[in-house]
C-alpha cells in the first residue's frame, strides 16, 4: 500500500541544504501497522512532512507511492483526498476556526475531491458526538478554536479525533504518545485500534517503546541518520528499549 | 460672504479639470454664506492629494482626473437589515425619505446648510457640505433620535451611473436614546462624499454599521464626525472593498465624561482596490474609552491604508483608556499597506496601548489545513476570515451574518 524507495530530502538553501532522509526504503502493505523508532534528529517528522507534501524539503532522489499513487507529485490536498493523515507532532493552533467547522469542511473537502456527496450536518454532528464521547472531548471543546489553549494531551487527543472522523486510508503518527499520562495513551490507542482494519495501513512513529505495548505493530523500524537501519517484530522495540539506539545503531553499523 | 466665480481661482491655483467642473458645480446653485464657507474651506486644499498632510498614501486629485460619469450605477446588494429597517436613499441628484418613521425618530430636512465646524481639517467633508442637496434635495437630512427605536435606520448611497452623489446627514441622539444605523454604500458614482454628523447625548447609545463597495472608475469618500456627551456609547464596524481611491474616516471627539467609543473597521482589497481608513480620537473628558481593531487583507496590486490617532489632552483626557489595534494581511506579492498609528498623550494617569503587524498567512497553519484536505484557496479563506471575524463581530442592526458572508464571498472567489 505505502511503498517508498531510496527516499532522499534535504532542507535548507541550495547553497546549504542539508540532507536529511538518506536513502530510506520500507514498505508497508494494508492492514498492517508499523512502527518507526529513532534517536531525537533521525529524520522521523521530515519524513512524515515528505510524505504529507509540507513546502521546504525538496527530495532529491527515489519515490514514494500510495495505493498506486506518485504521491510526490501531488499537492497535500490532493494527497489528504487519497486518504494521507497525519497526527502532528506539535499541533498548531489556528485562531478563529472552531474544530466542528474545521473537521466538517476538510471532510467534505476531501469527499468532493473523489467525486463523493457531502454529509449531511445531522450525520456530522451525531458522528462527532459519538467519537467525541470516545476520545472523552466534551461537545464544549469542540466548538472551541482548533487546539487554541488546549493542552497537550488535548491537542493529540484532537489529532485522533480528526483522525477518526476523516477514516483515512493511511495514517501517520508521529509522536502522538509524547506528552500523554497513561490513561490518556490508552484513549489515544483505542482510538488508533479502532480504525485497524484490511483496508488500511499505518505508520506509528515513536520513541519509545510504551506506546507498542498499546498499539501492537505488524513491524518495527529503526530509523537512524535518515535510513531505515533494521527491520523486525515487536521485539524489536523491546530490544531497543533494553540497548538503547546506541546499541542497535553500533550492532547494525 | 458668497465668492464669486473670478474669486475662486486664487485658490485654484492650478486646478484640475474636476475642480473646476466642481468649482462650476458650486457656482450654479444659489450660494448662501455657510455653503460658502464650506466650500471655501475645500478650495483651500481642493480635492486632497499627497502632498497635503495626512493624506500622504490616499491621492483624490490623482485619482480624479475628470468628473465623468460612471457605467456602473452601484455596486452589489444594500445590505439586507432587520425587519422593520426605515430606509433612505441618496442616489446623484435624488434623495427618498421613508413615508413613515418607528416610533422615537424624527426626520428633518433643511433647505440652507448648516455650518460646518472643523471644515478645514476634513475637505471631503467640507465638498459634501458644500454640494449636498444641489439638485432637487434637501442640503442635509437630520435624524432626530428621541427614544430607543428599535428598528434600525438603512441609509443607501447608490450614484446611478451619474458623475457625483454628495450626501449630508446628521445623526442627533437626545439623551437616553439609542438607534441602530446602517449604511450601504455601493458607489456608482465619478465621486461620492457622503458626511454623516453624530452627536449622541448623555447616555445614548448609536451604533453605526456600514459597507462600502467601488470600482477602479470612482472615488469615494464617507466621513463621519463624532461627538459624545457623559456616559454616551458609540460602536463603529466598517466593512470596505475600496474603490480607486476609498477614504473612511471618523473624526470622534469624547466630550462629556466616561464616554465609550468601539471603532473597527475591515478592509478586503482586491488588484487596483484602495481602501484608507483614517480616523482621529480625541479624548477631550475624563475617564472616556476607545476600542479600535482595525484589519485588513491585501491581494496584489490592492493597497489599505491604516492612519489612526488619539489624542488625549493634558488635565482633561485624564483615566483615559484606549487601545488601538492594526494587523494586515498580504495575501500576495505586491500588496500593499501603509499605516501610521499615532498616540499623542499628554495625560500622565491613562492608559494607551496600540499595535500594529503586517505579514503573511502562516505557511505551517495552511499546511495543516491542507494536509487535512482542505484546498489551498479554500484555506486561506478560512484563515483570512478568522483573522478579520474580530473586527466585525460588534456590527448592528442585523448585518453580521450578511457582512461575513460577504467577506467570505470576497475571500473565496480570490484564486491566488
Ligand atoms: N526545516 C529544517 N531546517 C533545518 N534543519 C531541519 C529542519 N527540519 C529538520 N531539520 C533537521 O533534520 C534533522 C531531523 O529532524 P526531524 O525529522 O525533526 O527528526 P526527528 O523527528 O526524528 O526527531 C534534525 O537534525 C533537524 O535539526
Ligand atoms: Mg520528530
Amino acid at each position: 500500500m505505502l511503498k517508498l524507495t531510496d527516499l532522499t530530502a534535504s532542507v535548507g538553501e541550495a547553497g546549504e541544504a542539508r540532507t536529511i532522509l538518506n536513502g530510506l526504503s520500507l514498505e508497508v502493505p494494508a492492514g498492517e501497522v508499523h512502527a518507526i523508532m529513532g534517536p531525537n534528529g533521525a529524520g522521523k517528522s521530515t519524513l512524515s512532512y515528505v510524505l504529507t507534501g509540507k513546502a521546504g524539503y525538496e527530495v532529491s532522489g527515489g519515490s514514494a507511492w500510495l495505493d498506486g499513487h506518485d504521491l510526490l507529485a501531488l499537492d497535500p490536498e490532493e494527497r489528504a483526498a487519497l486518504g494521507l493523515f497525519l497526527s502532528f507532532q506539535y499541533p498548531l493552533e489556528v485562531p478563529g476556526v472552531p474544530v466542528m467547522t474545521f473537521v466538517r469542511a476538510a471532510m467534505n473537502a476531501q469527499r468532493k475531491a473523489r467525486g463523493e456527496a457531502e454529509i449531511s450536518a445531522p450525520d456530522f454532528i451525531k458522528m462527532a458526538r459519538d467519537i467525541g464521547k470516545e476520545l472523552n472531548l466534551s461537545a464544549d471543546m469542540l466548538k472551541r478554536p482548533l487546539n487554541v489553549g488546549f493542552s497537550g494531551g488535548e491537542k493529540k487527543r484532537l489529532e485522533i479525533f480528526q483522525m477518526r472522523m476523516l477514516e483515512p486510508r493511511f495514517a501517520i503518527l508521529d509522536e502522538t504518545d509524547s506528552g500523554l499520562d497513561i490513561d490518556a495513551l490508552r484513549i489515544v490507542a483505542e482510538g488508533v485500534n479502532a480504525l485497524r482494519s484490511p483496508e488500511r495501513g499505518m505508520l506509528v512513529i515513536t520513541h519509545y517503546q510504551r506506546l507498542l505495548d498499546y498499539i501492537v505493530p505488524d513491524k518495527v523500524h529503526v530509523l537512524s541518520h535518515g535510513r531505515v537501519i533494521l527491520t523486525g517484530g515487536p521485539e524489536l522495540a523491546l530490544r531497543l528499549e533494553k540497548e538503547g539506539y546506541d546499541g542497535i545503531e553500533g550492532a547494525a553499523a | 460672504m458668497a465668492p464669486a466665480r473670478g474669486a475662486l481661482s486664487p485658490t485654484f491655483p492650478d486646478a484640475s479639470p474636476a475642480e473646476r467642473a466642481l468649482a462650476d458645480r458650486f457656482m450654479a446653485g444659489t450660494v448662501d454664506g455657510r455653503r460658502g464657507r464650506a466650500f471655501e474651506a475645500f478650495a483651500r486644499t481642493g480635492l486632497p492629494h499627497r502632498r497635503l498632510e495626512g493624506w500622504r498614501w490616499t491621492d483624490f486629485r490623482a485619482a480624479l482626473a475628470t468628473l465623468a460619469p460612471v457605467t456602473a450605477t452601484g455596486h452589489g446588494q444594500a445590505l439586507p437589515v432587520a425587519d422593520g429597517a426605515v430606509t433612505l436613499r441618496f442616489s446623484g441628484e435624488e434623495i427618498f425619505l421613508p413615508d413613515s418613521l418607528p416610533d422615537g425618530l424624527i426626520l428633518h430636512t433643511k433647505a440652507d446648510a448648516p455650518a460646518l465646524a472643523g471644515a478645514e481639517e476634513a475637505p471631503m467633508a467640507a465638498l459634501a457640505a458644500a454640494l449636498a442637496g444641489r439638485g432637487t434635495g434637501p442640503d442635509t437630512v437630520i435624524l432626530e433620535v428621541c427614544g430607543r427605536v428599535a428598528e434600525p435606520v438603512h441609509i443607501v448611497c447608490e450614484g446611478g451611473g451619474a458623475e457625483v452623489n454628495f450626501a449630508r446627514i446628521a445623526v442627533i441622539v437626545r439623551p437616553g436614546g439609542a438607534l441602530d444605523l446602517v449604511e450601504s454604500h455601493l458607489g456608482g458614482a465619478g465621486l461620492s462624499s457622503v458626511l454623516i454628523e453624530i452627536d449622541v447625548a448623555a447616555s445614548g447609545q448609536l451604533r453605526r454599521t456600514l459597507s462600502q463597495r467601488g470600482d477602479a472608475h470612482e472615488a469615494q469618500a464617507i466621513t463621519a464626525l463624532v461627538h459624545l456627551d457623559e456616559g454616551a456609547s458609540y460602536i463603529q464596524t466598517a466593512l470596505a472593498f475600496g474603490a480607486r481611491v476609498a477614504r473612511i474616516e471618523t473624526r470622534l471627539v469624547h466630550r462629556g465624561t466616561g464616554s465609550a467609543a468601539v471603532l473597527n473597521g475591515v478592509y478586503l482589497c482586491a488588484g487596483g482596490q484602495h481602501v484608507d481608513f483614517t480616523s482621529h480620537v480625541r479624548h477631550g473628558a475624563p475617564a472616556c474609552t476607545t476600542r479600535q481593531v482595525t484589519k485588513g487583507a491585501v491581494l496584489k496590486g490592492g493597497r489599505g491604508v491604516f492612519q489612526g490617532k488619539f489624542l488625549v489632552p493634558r488635565d482633561i483626557g485624564q483615566h483615559t483608556d484606549a487601545d488601538m489595534q492594526h494587523q494586515a494581511l498580504l495575501l500576495e506579492q505586491g500588496a500593499e499597506v501603509f499605516a501610521k498609528p499615532e498616540l499623542e498623550i499628554y495625560a500622565d494617569d491613562v492608559e494607551c496601548a496600540h499595535g500594529n503587524t503586517s505579514g503573511a498567512l502562516d505557511p505551517d497553519m495552511l499546511f495543516y489545513l491542507r494536509q487535512r484536505g482542505i484546498p489551498l484557496t479554500e484555506a486561506r479563506a478560512m484563515l483570512t476570515q478568522a483573522f478579520i471575524a474580530e473586527a466585525l463581530a460588534a456590527a448592528g442592526g442585523g448585518t453580521h451574518e450578511a457582512l461575513s458572508a460577504a467577506a467570505s464571498r470576497f475571500l473565496s472567489g480570490v484564486s491566488l
